[in-house]
C-alpha cells in the first residue's frame, strides 16, 4: 500500500506544476494590476510604476514565473503587495482561524447529523423521519449566508447572547481567557453551520442505512437472536459509514477552504476573505499561494479519502 | 482624527460610493434649490449631561470600522495605502506633525510648528520641548527627516511618494538611491535637536495648508525603527504588534485584521485623553446598521470620506439616544468625458479637436439631461446631493455655493443638441453627429450595488430621451480593476463618458487631478485656460489668501462651463453618536477630537 502511496504522491508533482503555471498565467490576465485603482490625488503614477519595476512586474511571464519557482524553492511565497508582509505570515494568520472554525463545525455537523440519519432510517417512512427529511430539505435550499444574517441579528443582536463580530474580543488577555474567547466567538458561527450543513450526511447515511437494513447478513443476524440495538449498532452503521468515510479526506483537507460568507458576515479573518479579497486587488503572490495551497490539499483529499477507505472497508485494498 | 493624509485610496473610495451610492442621499428637491431636501446635520454632539468621571476613567468607548475585509494592520501613515488602516489606529494620532484649522490651514499650537520662509524657500519645522512618543522617548528632528527617507527610499514601499517631493533639494537624489541622505533636510541643532529645515527649490503657497504634496505631515519614529531596513518595515513587529505613537491614546492590542484596543497614553505632550479605554472592531457592511441599533457601538470612527452612507441614514436617523451628527466629506463623485490622449513623451495631456465628445454643447446637453437631484433624493434620503462644482463644500472658503452647475433641463438639452447640427437624420430615433455619422456614445461605470445600477440605467434613459444612443461599455457595468485598466491608458476609446469618485487630500490644489501633466486626469481634459487656473491656485498671487480663493471660484465656473469634467454627487461624512458620548466634534479646527471625549453613563444610552 505504501508503493502505492508513494506513486501516487510521485504523480502529484506534475499536476502540481501544471497547476501552478495555469495559476498564475490565469492571475495575470485578469485586467489590472496589484496597484490599479490605488490612486489618489496627491499619490504620483510614476511611483507606482517604480513599484510595478521593483516588484518585477514588467517583467515577461516565463521570466516571473520562474523567479516565483526559485523563491518557492527557498521556501519563499513572496510578499503581499496589498498586505506588505510576507504571503506565508499572511496566510497562516489566518489559516488558523479558519481552521478553528471549520473543526468545530465540521465536528459539530457530524455530531448532530449521524444520530439524525440513523433515527430517520430506522423510523423509515414515519414521522420522525419526514420530520427529518422535510428539516435537512429546508436547510439545504434556504441560502446559507440569509441564515446567517438571521442568526446574527437574533442571537446576536436582539438576544445578545454571542459575539457579533471577529474572532476574539480586542481585550481578551492570553491564555485560558483568550482560547475562551475564541470558543466563544466560533459558537456561533459554527452551530449556525453545522444545523444547516447536515444535509449530505443525513441522506447518505440513511438511504445507506435502508439498505443495510435489507442485506442478507443484517436478516442473518436478526434471525440468529442478535439484539435490534445491536444489529443496528455492529452490523448497518458501520456498513454504513461508508460512503461517509469516502468524504473524510475532502473533508479534512477542505477544513481550510473557508466560508466567505461566514467571514463576511461576522468579520472574522479567515481564509475565504483573503481569497476574494487578494483576488479584487491583484494581489498575485497571494492568489497563486492561496490556489496552490488549495490544490495540492484536494489532491491529498482524494488520497486521504482512498486511504481511509481501505482501512474502512476491508474489500478494498490499495495495491 | 483623520485631517489630511492623502491616503484615502480610489479603491476604497468607489468601493464606498458603490455602497454609499446605494443609499445615496439626497438632497435636493427642486431643480432651483439644490439644498432643499438635504438634511442639516451639526458637526459636533457636545452633550448637556454632565460627564460622568467615574464611567469615564473607567469605561470603554466603542467605535466601529465598517468594512467588509479585515483591515491591514499597517499603523505607519506613509506605508499604509488603505483607509481602514488608518481608521483601525487613529486614536494613535497619526503621528500627525501639525495643528490646523477649520480650513485644514497649518496652525502653531500641535506636535510641531511651521514656519516658512519666502526669501530662504525654507519650511522650519520646530517641535514642541514636550514632544514625546508612546514609549517616552523624546520627539526629535531626525523623527522628521526620516518620513521623507521611508517616503522615498528607492526600497520603500509606500506608494505615497510623488515628484512634488522633489521640489526638496537632494530628495530625486535620494530617491534615485545616488545618496544616502537627504541633503535639502537639515538640523541646525543636531538629529537629536527640535529644529528641522527643509530647503526647497521652489516655494507653494499650498505649503500652508495640510495635506500638502511638499511638506509631509507625520513623523516616524527613527529610535524605535532605524535598524529595521525600510523594504521590510511594513512587516516589521515595531510597525505591526508593538507601534509607538505620539497622539493621545497608545496601542494596547491589535487583534489582526479586525480589532484593536487603546488606553491614554500618558507622555502626550497635548490634553490628557480621559476616556480609560477604546475598542476598535471592523464591522461588515451589512450588520452596521443592526449593531447599532442593538447598541453595541457608540459610534463609527470618524472618517473624511465618510463611513455610512444614505441607505443607513434612513435606517438610523429615528434611533432613540443616537445624535447624528456630519461633515461634508472630502470626496465627489463625478461623470468626465474622453477628450484627448496623455502623450507619454512630452508627459502632457493632450486634447484631441477629432474625439466624439470634443463638442462642448454635446457634454453640457448630457449633463443636463440627467436628474442627479431626483436621483439623489430617491436613494439619497438627505446625506447625499447634487454636486454643483468639482471642489467639495468641505472647502468651506474655497467651494463655490452659487454654481448653478447642470440641474435637469431636457428642454435646454435638446435645444443645444440641435444648435449644434446633432439631429436625427433618415427617421432615425438617435440623433447623428453634426457630420450626418451614426453616434453612439459608451459610458463606463463600475459594477455595484442594485440601487447604484439602477441610478445608471435612469441615466442611460434620461440620455436616450434627448435622443442620444448612449450605451454601457461592454453592455455593462465593470469590474473595478478592469474599469480603472481601461482609463489608465495613455488613450482609449472604450469609454467616451463614465462616472468616478474621487477622494480628496485636505489641500485642494487640482493640478494632480486635472493638470496638464496629470496622469490621473483621465480624460484629458487640457485646455490652455484650465492649465493657467490651476497653475494660478499656487503661483506668487496665491500666497494673498484673497486672490487664491478667487482663483478658485473662476477655476469651478470655467470647469462648469466646458463640461469636460461634471461633479455628480457631494456627500456627508456623517454618523450616529451615542447619546453618552460627550464633546464630540468633527470639525477639522477640532485638534484634541480623542482628548475632548467624555462618558456620562458606563453603559451606552
Amino acid at each position: 500500500m505504501w508503493k502505492t502511496v508513494l506513486r501516487r504522491i510521485m504523480i502529484m508533482i506534475p499536476e502540481v506544476i501544471i497547476l501552478s503555471l495555469l495559476v498564475f498565467l490565469l492571475a495575470k490576465a485578469m485586467p489590472g494590476d496589484p496597484f490599479t485603482g490605488s490612486i489618489n490625488p496627491k499619490a504620483d503614477p510614476a511611483q507606482l510604476h517604480h513599484l510595478m519595476e521593483m516588484n518585477g512586474l514588467y517583467d515577461p511571464w516565463y521570466q516571473q514565473y520562474w523567479n516565483w519557482v526559485v523563491h518557492l524553492f527557498h521556501g519563499n511565497l513572496g510578499n503581499s503587495y496589498q498586505y506588505q508582509e510576507p504571503v506565508a505570515r499572511l496566510i497562516s494568520s489566518r489559516a488558523v482561524n479558519t481552521l478553528w472554525l471549520a473543526l468545530f463545525t465540521t465536528v459539530l455537523t457530524y455530531c448532530f447529523a449521524l444520530p439524525m440519519g440513523m433515527y430517520a432510517a430506522k423510523h423509515e417512512g414515519k414521522l420522525p423521519d419526514t420530520i427529518i427529511r422535510f428539516y435537512t430539505y429546508i436547510t439545504y435550499s434556504i441560502p446559507f449566508f440569509v441564515i446567517l444574517v438571521i442568526g446574527i441579528w437574533i442571537f446576536g443582536y436582539v438576544l445578545g447572547w454571542f459575539p457579533t463580530t471577529g474572532s476574539i474580543s480586542s481585550t481578551a488577555n492570553p491564555g485560558i481567557s483568550s482560547a475562551g474567547s475564541r470558543l466563544y466567538h466560533i459558537l456561533l458561527p459554527g452551530i449556525m453551520g453545522a444545523l444547516f450543513g447536515t444535509v449530505n450526511v443525513v441522506q447518505y447515511l440513511r438511504s445507506e442505512v435502508i439498505d443495510a437494513k435489507r442485506s442478507d447478513y443484517v436478516r442473518t443476524a436478526r434471525s440468529k437472536g442478535v439484539p435490534e440495538a445491536d444489529v443496528y449498532k455492529h452490523h448497518i452503521f458501520r456498513n454504513s459509514l461508508l460512503p461517509i468515510a469516502a468524504f473524510a479526506g475532502y473533508s479534512i483537507t477542505g477544513l481550510l477552504n473557508g466560508s466567505i460568507f461566514t467571514e463576511t458576515i461576522f468579520s472574522y479573518p479567515g481564509m475565504g476573505l483573503l481569497f476574494i479579497n487578494s483576488i479584487n486587488y491583484r494581489d498575485y503572490t497571494v492568489i497563486t499561494a492561496l490556489v496552490l495551497i488549495y490544490g495540492i490539499l484536494n489532491l491529498l483529499g482524494t488520497l486521504l479519502s482512498d486511504i481511509i477507505l481501505s482501512i474502512v472497508d476491508p474489500r478494498i485494498r490499495i495495491e | 482624527m483623520v485631517k489630511t493624509k492623502n491616503k484615502v485610496v480610489l479603491a476604497a473610495v468607489t468601493l464606498l460610493a458603490a455602497v454609499t451610492l446605494a443609499g445615496c442621499s439626497n438632497n435636493s428637491a427642486s431643480s432651483e434649490d439644490t439644498s432643499s431636501a438635504q438634511v442639516k446635520l451639526p458637526t459636533a454632539y457636545k452633550n448637556s449631561s454632565a460627564t460622568n468621571s467615574n464611567a469615564t476613567k473607567t469605561g470603554t468607548l466603542k467605535l466601529a470600522i465598517v468594512n467588509s475585509s479585515p483591515f491591514q494592520g499597517i499603523t505607519d501613515p506613509i506605508l499604509a495605502s488603505n483607509a481602514e488602516d488608518s481608521q483601525a489606529f487613529a486614536p494613535g494620532g497619526q503621528n500627525n506633525l501639525f495643528n490646523v484649522d477649520k480650513n485644514y490651514k497649518i496652525i502653531d499650537g500641535g506636535l510641531a510648528n511651521q514656519k516658512l520662509d519666502r526669501k530662504a524657500k525654507t519650511a522650519t519645522i520646530t517641535i514642541r520641548s514636550n514632544a514625546k512618543w508612546s514609549n517616552g522617548s523624546d520627539v526629535t528632528a531626525k523623527d522628521i527627516e526620516y518620513a521623507y527617507e521611508v517616503l522615498g527610499n528607492k526600497e520603500s514601499t509606500s506608494s505615497q511618494y510623488s515628484s512634488d517631493f522633489e521640489n526638496i533639494e537632494g530628495m530625486a537624489e535620494y530617491h534615485a538611491g545616488k545618496s544616502d541622505t537627504i541633503s535639502g533636510i537639515t538640523f541646525p541643532k543636531g538629529e537629536t535637536g527640535k529644529v528641522a529645515v527643509i530647503h526647497f527649490k521652489e516655494m507653494s503657497p499650498s505649503m500652508k495648508f495640510s495635506g500638502n504634496s511638499f511638506i509631509w505631515g507625520s513623523i516616524e519614529p527613527y529610535e524605535y525603527i532605524k535598524d529595521v531596513p525600510i523594504a521590510k518595515l511594513a512587516a516589521s513587529e515595531q510597525i505591526r504588534k508593538n507601534p509607538i505613537f505620539v497622539g493621545p491614546y497608545k496601542l494596547d492590542k491589535v487583534v489582526e485584521g479586525e480589532s484593536t484596543s487603546w488606553s491614554p497614553n500618558k507622555y502626550y505632550y497635548g490634553k490628557q485623553a480621559q476616556i480609560g479605554h477604546i475598542t476598535i472592531n471592523v464591522v461588515s457592511q451589512n450588520n452596521i446598521d443592526k449593531a447599532i441599533q442593538s447598541k453595541k457601538y457608540d459610534t463609527v470612527v470618524p472618517s473624511a470620506a465618510g463611513q455610512l452612507g444614505g441607505t443607513d441614514y434612513k435606517n438610523l436617523k429615528s434611533l432613540k439616544n443616537y445624535t447624528k451628527v456630519g461633515m461634508p466629506a472630502l470626496g465627489y463623485s463625478y461623470f468626465a468625458f474622453n477628450l484627448g490622449h496623455f502623450d507619454t513623451k512630452t508627459g502632457k495631456n493632450v486634447e484631441d479637436p477629432n474625439k466624439k465628445m470634443a463638442n462642448k454643447s454635446l457634454r453640457q446637453a448630457m449633463m443636463y439631461a440627467v436628474n442627479v437631484d431626483q436621483v439623489s433624493k430617491k436613494f439619497g434620503n438627505g446625506v447625499k446631493w447634487r454636486a454643483n462644482t468639482l471642489i467639495p463644500p468641505v472647502f468651506s472658503k474655497y467651494y463655490d455655493k452659487s454654481a448653478k452647475g447642470y440641474p435637469l433641463d431636457i428642454k435646454k438639452a435638446n435645444k443645444l443638441l440641435d444648435d449644434a447640427g446633432y439631429k436625427k437624420r433618415n427617421g432615425s430615433k438617435w440623433r447623428s453627429d453634426p457630420k450626418g455619422k451614426a453616434l453612439v456614445i459608451h459610458f463606463g461605470a463600475m459594477s455595484s450595488s442594485a440601487t447604484t445600477e439602477a441610478t445608471y440605467q435612469n441615466y442611460l434613459q434620461q440620455w436616450h430621451k434627448i435622443g442620444l444612443n448612449v450605451k454601457y461599455t461592454n453592455g455593462k457595468p465593470q469590474e473595478m480593476n478592469s474599469f480603472y485598466d481601461t482609463l489608465q491608458k495613455p488613450s482609449q476609446n472604450a469609454m467616451d463618458i463614465w462616472l468616478g469618485a474621487w477622494s480628496l487630500s485636505s489641500e485642494p490644489s487640482q493640478s494632480q487631478l486635472y493638470g496638464v501633466t496629470a496622469p490621473f486626469n483621465m480624460g484629458h481634459f487640457a485646455t490652455a485656460k484650465n492649465t493657467e487656473l490651476i497653475n494660478k491656485m499656487n503661483d506668487k498671487t496665491a500666497w494673498n489668501d484673497k486672490t487664491r480663493t478667487q482663483t478658485f471660484k473662476e477655476w469651478q465656473e470655467y470647469m462648469n462651463e466646458q463640461a469636460g469634467v461634471v461633479g455628480e454627487q457631494f456627500n456627508y461624512a456623517w454618523q450616529p453618536v451615542n447619546n453618552r458620548v460627550k464633546g464630540f466634534d468633527l470639525s477639522p479646527a477640532n485638534n484634541e477630537f480623542y482628548s475632548d471625549l467624555t462618558l456620562t453613563s458606563s453603559k451606552l444610552k
